[in-house]
């Protein structure tokens, strides 16, 4: 491996025009070497995209701000690239899936960037199928690009970059928008792109988990922008273990697990574990997990039967019976376009089904008064800012006890009360669009359990949430579970069901293929699991793990 | 397939030219005769699908319908009170019925033209063919292909937008103040995530190394041949025969300004 910086970052500091006094990037200083591995770790909001458009070519040239310090990509400073030349050097694959291309076909949307290096069109067609080759894309050159799936937008817009002939690549959350599937499958398309072509890396991630034994350094910035660490990840993690919670950076699933045992069992690790394996690998004592008590009413709050819905022909939901019990944490798992979303619509009553009959408390859902209704089941879509309507945090919380006509004393105690619960108080005079994105959701949640609705359904509540964001609003929904609140939550992360789930459905092909509980789903042969598009999570494949240790030693 | 192929700036061209020429004509029997014509070509060149093109021709044929017979009812007073035939138990004056024959064959010859552009055309060949032969600048090319993109995803949120309020509490509109309102309501979040998507669209394009410039190269190149000159001229001699045809027999009139 040769030593010569590919990208040297030299004191580099910005900030914007409208906050001059308090720099996105502070300092920044640190060097990429020919063919290594970067890991950027940081916070939402730590200014990880600034850097990103700083190593693009965008900044200083689109900067409404200050950039003092430079960049040196191929020891040529930003300043003096000419426009679009930086992209010749390094390639960027974005967060969204949905809104990096601006061609309509696969081949289309690779020659683009070709097009724009000036490439003849003679010899455009090769570099396509060889990249589309690389990514194991080649039957789909003529697709139009609205259908392809997430992971596979992903994959074309690293196909997009790769054909361009980088020696850098960045990828600046490439999996956040991702199911977990889609995202192994992103991260083995690196692994295997890593032993075909030569070229840097710069990882800019929150979920860590597969990225591990790629990366060989790793840059820890936090929410003030300045880097506190460079270094071997290992390291760093053991070193700064308690920065990063209080920060609220992601760690790896089984570093935050060992993280947990050091808390309750007033151990400390040497060596923080960074994967299953190195974590199964120390001697834990049995039963460190308090095993998930389930609890499960009789009490009937809704009940469905028989439910069909089609669209356009086809059949999305094929004949569900589901009942939900008050005060149950059930999460609705699946493979994209299994129906999850759909049913979950159903029984809020957002659509009608073709056939069947719902039954909200003993009383057709066809019987209720929409605004009635409304108290009742609460639904929370997965962008926030759909369902805002109002100016103010305030007027955002208050606005159907408005509508109900209670009064302004009544209001005023309740909206306090609510916003307290979701750790808003103090920005009542916000506007709702200018929250953070952990805030945004948590304030999309609090318009939905301001009547004390009996039912709260949450569609993918924590996509692209950092982990304080995470944490706050599960112990949210907690809180309003242990009160006996009933909440449906579809989701990707297996984390979050094998912690605080009652009940889990598994939806497939719109049918429920399996309504049971956390413990009988781990029990599940790995194959179908894999079919369904559902991976273990880490605790249950550390038991798994020891188990089998276990059983090793006495056969 | 013939008319699919063409060059589809040279197509454009020609469907204004011709729409030039036809504005210039009022009679009612030219027009008809290009129309007659047009249709020859759509159905049995072009081979569109004659369901589909009837369901999209409809709504232009109901429009001239309406206006035979406005030109009709409220014409102005006829210059030969005395030559009239009878329809649908009304006497009509011939002058009247000319008029308004010539402005419905009018619109559904313009109708029928701007239908066979855009029944074989591909919008994404026709802007990338307008950067090619006509100089349009990639700047503004791209920026219209990257928003062409985006309607789709704008109406899936519209109506995602629409359920989430519903869940909030609000409840459908009734009266037309409350429909304003409630589109008002709808605008800011739609806004908000358009200006958004719109300029990751942007950095994207950028980082990929678009600048705008009008120094690219093209993966699908557009080039004139013989064959797109060749429909250009067969459009207009047809039209130009038909309209010395009409001089001819007699019944050609010049357009001079009426209605």
């Amino acid at each position: 491996m040769s030593q010569t910086a590919v990208i040297k970052v030299d004191h580099l500091t910005l900030s914007f025009e409208d906050y001059p006094e308090k720099p996105v990037l502070d300092d920044i200083n640190f060097e990429l070497k020919a063919e290594e591995n970067l890991l950027i770790l940081g916070p939402s909001g730590c200014g990880k995209s600034t850097l990103t458009h700083c190593l693009n070519g965008l900044y200083p040239r689109e900067l409404d701000g200050e950039l003092t310090g430079d960049v040196f990509i191929k020891t040529k400073s930003i300043h003096e690239y000419s426009h679009g030349e930086v992209s010749h050097s390094v390639g960027v694959v974005f967060q969204d899936p949905e809104t990096q291309f601006c061609m309509f076909t696969v081949e289309d949307e690779i020659a683009f960037g070709l097009e724009n290096k000036g490439i003849l069109p003679s010899e455009m067609e090769n570099i396509i199928d060889s990249v589309l080759d690389l990514i194991n894309m080649t039957a789909y050159k003529t697709r139009k690009i609205t259908t392809l799936s997430g992971g596979q937008k992903q994959k074309l817009a690293l196909a997009c970059i790769l054909a361009m002939e980088p020696d850098i690549l960045v990828l600046d959350e490439p999996t956040a928008n991702l199911d977990p599937v889609a995202s192994l499958e992103f991260i083995k398309t690196i692994h295997q792109l890593q032993q075909q072509k030569n070229f840097s890396l710069i990882i800019i991630e929150h979920q860590l988990d597969g990225w591990i034994s790629l990366i060989d350094r790793c840059l820890m910035l936090n929410n003030k922008g300045q880097v506190f660490y460079n270094g071997n990840l290992r390291d760093g993690v053991n070193v700064h273990r308690h920065t990063l919670e209080q920060q609220g950076i992601w760690i790896p699933t089984p570093t935050r697990i060992a993280l947990e045992i050091e808390k309750q069992l007033d151990h400390t690790f040497d060596n923080l574990p960074l994967t299953v394996d190195e974590l199964a690998s120390y001697p834990l004592p049995n039963n460190i997990f308090l095993a998930h008590i389930n609890r499960r009413s009789t009490q009937l709050a809704l009940k469905a039967e028989e439910l069909i819905w089609t669209k356009k022909s086809t059949t999305i939901i094929n004949e569900i019976d589901i009942n939900l019990y008050e005060g149950e944490f059930i999460t609705i798992l699946g493979a994209n376009g299994s129906g999850k979303s759909s049913l979950s619509k159903l029984i809020a009553g957002i659509e009608k089904p073709n056939k069947g009959a719902i039954h909200l408390y003993e009383k057709s859902l066809n019987e209720w008064k929409e605004r009635d209704l409304r108290t009742k089941i609460g639904y929370v879509f997965q962008n926030p800012e759909h369902q805002f309507i109002t100016d103010s945090v305030y007027d955002e919380v208050a606005f159907s006890l408005r509508v109900r006509g209670l009064h302004e004393e009544d209001i005023n105690h309740q909206v306090t009360t609510i916003l307290q619960q979701c750790q808003l108080t103090g920005f009542e005079e916000s506007h709702p669009y200018t929250l953070s994105q952990g805030q945004k959701r948590r304030l999309s949640v609090a318009t939905m359990i301001v009547d004390n609705q009996s039912i709260l359904i949450l569609d993918e509540p924590t996509f692209g949430q950092d982990a304080n964001s995470t944490k706050q609003l599960l112990s949210l929904l907690k809180e309003r579970n242990e009160t006996g609140t009933t909440i449906v939550m579809i989701t990707h992360d297996m984390e979050l069901v094998q912690q605080y789930a009652d009940r889990v459905v598994v939806m497939e092909d719109g049918k429920i293929a399996l309504d049971t509980s956390p413990k009988q789903l781990w029990e599940v042969p790995s194959e179908q699991l894999k079919k369904w598009q559902l991976e273990l999570p880490i605790q249950v494949k550390l038991e798994q793990r020891k188990q089998k240790d276990v059983s090793y030693v006495y056969s | 397939m013939y008319i699919h192929n063409l060059n589809p700036s040279i197509k454009a061209i020609t469907v204004i030219l011709s729409v030039l020429l036809l504005t210039m004509v009022f009679d009612p029997i030219t027009p008809f005769l290009f129309l007659v014509w047009i249709w020859i070509l759509t159905i049995f060149v072009a081979k569109v699908n004659i369901k589909k093109y009837l369901l999209y021709f409809s709504p232009f044929f109901i429009f001239a319908a309406g206006m035979f017979w406005t030109n009709i009812a409220f014409a102005n007073e006829p210059i030969n009170p005395t030559e009239v035939v009878s329809l649908f138990g009304n006497t009509i004056p011939i002058e009247d019925i000319q008029t308004a024959l010539s402005l419905s064959h009018r619109i559904l010859t313009f109708a029928s033209l701007s239908l066979l552009f855009l029944l074989t055309t591909n919008v994404v060949h026709f802007i990338l063919s307008l950067m090619q032969q006509c100089k349009l600048p990639p700047k503004l090319a791209y920026g219209i292909l990257a928003g062409y993109r985006f309607l789709p995803m704008i109406k899936d949120e519209l109506v995602l937008i629409k359920s989430a309020h519903r869940v909030r509490g609000i409840n459908r509109a009734k009266t037309l103040k409350e429909n304003v309102h409630q589109y008002k309501r709808f605008i800011v979040p739609l806004l908000a995530s358009s200006i958004r998507k719109a300029e990751r669209t942007a950095i994207a394009m950028e980082s990929k190394g678009f600048t705008g410039s009008r120094e690219r190269t093209f993966y699908r190149q557009f080039t004139v041949t013989t064959k797109d000159w060749l429909f250009m001229i067969m459009m207009l001699t047809v039209l130009v025969t038909l309209i010395t045809l009409a001089w001819q027999i007699g019944y050609f009139r010049w357009y001079t300004g009426e209605i």
